[in-house]
């Protein structure tokens, strides 16, 4: 088995996959680094209502890559704080409206990177954050809006407890009524939806399964049914689907595997399998010459996963590719808590 | 940032000298419509900026969040209002804008027009109701590009919303009742978009709702789900659908013992017609377990057939497996008939609270054996399976 050269050194530890099968870090360091800096790109300027989510996932991917310090850390709090609004809530970037998405991604910034008390010295305070979330509740039925305009998904649900988690501040909402909710919402397949009455679909399940667990009330979930139909997500090429039926991708190795690790049945699952598919995702190739030959339109194009093998990378899939196989224990990546 | 199923090329081509000022121009362009639409006043010309932008880029939150301001503030306002001394919109407070304040941006400011008075957005120059139904038509085209696109479903129901609010009952019922052509025509063209039946099925609660006057449909929409699955067997949606739908349209219709018992063989036997045209359709047997699992609930917790005696539920159960058991036939490499066999067998002894018989406990090893071969990627599970038998 031939090494590879340079300092993400995946060879040396992940005996059995073949050559173009291997994890090299430095390539996806380096295209996390380089998405800032892509203001040429009129795709830039069309995903700014994602930046501070873009942010949140290239940090998480860089701090399970063991690289947390590749972007500056005070740029980093400066470019979050500059997202919040008067009301607490955050916005995907300046200019754009306050939505708990925004709000739930930034406090996950502050707390990756230690820095919440940027908060109370130079931001607008916890309790602020905190009661902006908290004001999004709905108190008749439990679960939770993005913004004023209403629309209520347990996506909401999810980010406003695991943001509250993060400040300490669980004390602020009805989690007991949140917990209702989430298991009205609960489907014959053992799944869940995005409300009471909505299909099962994997992301809705690990924000309904990660939001019973911060409640401390994952006895809740019909474990072996939906650990069976959960485990049906797998298809013959290794990856995970989204529900019945549908295509693979790189994002559900996320959302399937770490629901799966949250009811203990991640052994359901083949894990050599869904590896070798996300690294199949990568554009970062190793060839037989120990030299990093990448598979990309220019230098700062390099790195970062697809959803699917052969498709265009983007830094969502580079986080929960990189998330999938942290969950299953990759070789050199940091342990990643399935929440 | 997030793109599903866009191919990467497959040459490594470095952009011409055309194709990167035509990017620039269009980056240029762009950023120049954001920033006029960022105005922010209560003007036709903002509302027409805001169409143009979202156009292009569907996912821009804000702009729709902007569109429902002009809206609200502006042509929905009672002609009064328009006295207001102030037509700003009221501030979404920024701590800092630096990104907008560009060389460009000033060049672009300058292009603006400043709205005249006659095109002001008040109740004088435009009805509600015009306004609702320019957007609702608007959106179709945006919708039909964008069909996975939250927020333009989204904005769609505060649109619909807000008719409900200030239209007369019946002009907005009428409005609502339109969307299930709509939806209809969306799901048509992608029969599991979960934004179309989620719309669909929001549409319907507020259809039935008695401030629009409406009743139940549940009906309907269980005839809906038939059409839908006959159109296509492995129509997970539309079987899930119709799992939420039985109760409702078992109690409606005061269904007594004898039609639930109908009813619920006349689901199996749907059910089983499409497992005999294809075995391996996973969607049609999770639906089968579903109908199972009316049987092995505790008796009164089941919702089709409540009162059915255990005796009966083990006979129906027995006759089920049966059933099963004559799909190997010609199929016998479809784990999907061995899953349901072992499910169902091993569900027959917590039913009747039994040890499993000698020859039950072989045939449910063979098909374990059967499952392992067929179906390695999950052979955890058939190990876990494993371990239950050693407890006999």
């Amino acid at each position: 088995m031939s090494l590879v050269s340079g300092p993400g050194r995946a060879g040396e530890t992940s005996g059995s996959l073949p050559d173009e099968l291997q994890l090299t870090i430095e390539p996806h360091v380096r295209y996390i680094q380089s998405l800032d800096s892509r203001r040429d790109e009129l795709e830039y300027w069309l995903t700014e209502h994602l930046r501070l989510n873009g942010l949140y996932w290239g940090l998480m991917a860089l701090h399970l890559m063991g690289r947390p310090d590749a972007l500056p850390r005070d740029e980093t709090i400066n470019f979050v704080l500059s997202c919040q609004h008067e009301n607490g809530g955050f916005g995907a970037a300046p200019g754009h409206d306050a939505h708990m998405l925004y709000t739930v991604s930034a406090v996950q910034i502050l707390a990756m990177i230690d820095a919440l008390d940027e908060l109370e010295r130079r931001g607008k305070g916890r309790a602020l954050v905190g009661s902006y979330i908290a004001g999004l509740q709905n108190t008749r039925t439990g679960t939770f809006a993005g913004d004023e305009f209403g629309e209520e998904d347990t996506r909401f649900l999810y980010g406003a407890l695991n943001a509250l988690s993060l400040l300490h501040m669980m004390d602020a909402v009805n989690v007991n009524k949140a917990v209702d909710y989430i298991v009205s919402c609960a489907n014959f397949d053992g799944g869940y939806g995005v409300s009471p009455g909505a299909e099962s679909h994997s992301g809705q399940i690990f924000t309904c399964l990660a939001a019973l667990s911060i409640a401390k009330r994952i006895d809740l979930v019909d474990v072996d049914k939906l650990g069976r139909w959960l485990s049906e997500r797998q298809v013959e090429c290794g990856g995970l689907n989204g529900r019945p039926e549908k295509a693979e991708d790189v994002c559900y190795s996320w959302w399937v595997a770490s629901s799966l690790a949250m009811i203990g049945r991640l052994h359901w699952i083949d894990g050599d399998k869904l590896k070798e598919f996300i690294l199949r995702c990568q554009v970062c190739s190793v060839s037989a010459d120990n030299s990093t030959e990448i598979n990309a339109r220019q230098d700062t194009k390099m790195g970062g996963f697809a959803d699917r093998p052969g498709d265009m990378v983007d830094v969502f899939h580079t986080a929960f590719g990189l998330g999938g196989l942290s969950l299953l224990s990759f070789p050199d990546l940091e342990e990643v808590d399935p929440v | 940032m997030a793109s599903h199923g866009v191919p990467r090329p497959s040459t490594i081509t470095t952009k011409d000298e055309q194709a990167r000022l035509k990017e620039e121009k269009d980056i240029k362009d762009y950023k120049t419509l954001v920033d006029l639409t960022s105005e922010r006043e209560y003007s036709l010309e903002v509302l027409e900026l805001t169409s143009k932008l979202l156009t292009k880029n569907p996912e821009y939150y804000t702009i729709w969040n902007v569109r429902r301001r002009l809206l609200t503030y502006g042509l929905f306002s009672k002609p009064s209002d328009s006295s207001l001394p102030s037509m700003e919109l009221p501030s979404t407070s920024q701590t800092d804008t630096t990104i907008t304040s560009s060389a460009d941006s000033s060049s672009s400011s300058s292009q603006a027009t400043p709205p005249s008075q006659n095109s002001r957005m008040t109740g004088k120059t435009g009805t509600t109701l015009e306004a609702i139904k320019n957007d609702l038509a608007f959106l179709v085209p945006l919708l039909m590009g964008w069909p996975k696109c939250y927020w333009i479903w989204n904005y769609r129901l505060w649109l619909l919303q807000q008719a409900k609010e200030r239209l007369d009952m019946e002009i907005a019922r009428a409005m609502w009742t339109q969307e299930l052509g709509l939806v209809g025509k969306m799901l048509t063209r992608d029969n599991r978009n979960f934004h179309g039946w989620g719309y669909r099925r929001k549409i319907v609660a507020e259809l039935e709702s008695p401030e629009l006057g409406g009743s139940s449909m549940v009906e309907t929409e269980f005839e809906y789900t038939t059409k839908m699955f006959s159109a296509s067997l492995s129509n997970f949606s539309a079987l899930h659908t119709r799992s939420k739908l039985i109760p409702k349209l078992l109690n409606e219709r005061r269904s007594d013992d004898g039609a639930r018992l109908r009813f619920l063989t006349n689901e199996f036997d749907l059910i089983a017609k499409a497992l005999w045209t294809d075995a391996y359709n996973q969607s049609a047997w999770f639906y089968h377990e579903y109908l199972m699992t009316n049987l092995l609930e505790p008796v009164r917790q089941s919702t089709i057939t409540p009162n059915m005696s255990s005796t009966e539920r083990s006979a129906y159960v027995v006759l089920q497996i049966e059933n099963v058991k004559e799909m190997l036939e010609g199929e016998e490499e479809c784990k999907w008939i061995y899953n349901a066999l072992l499910g169902n067998t091993m569900a027959l002894w917590q039913l009747e609270e039994r040890s499993p018989m000698s020859d039950e406990l072989q045939d449910c090893k063979t098909w374990l054996a059967e499952l392992r071969k067929l179906d390695p990627l999950r052979r955890g599970r058939w190990d876990d399976l494993e371990k239950e038998f050693r407890g006999f």
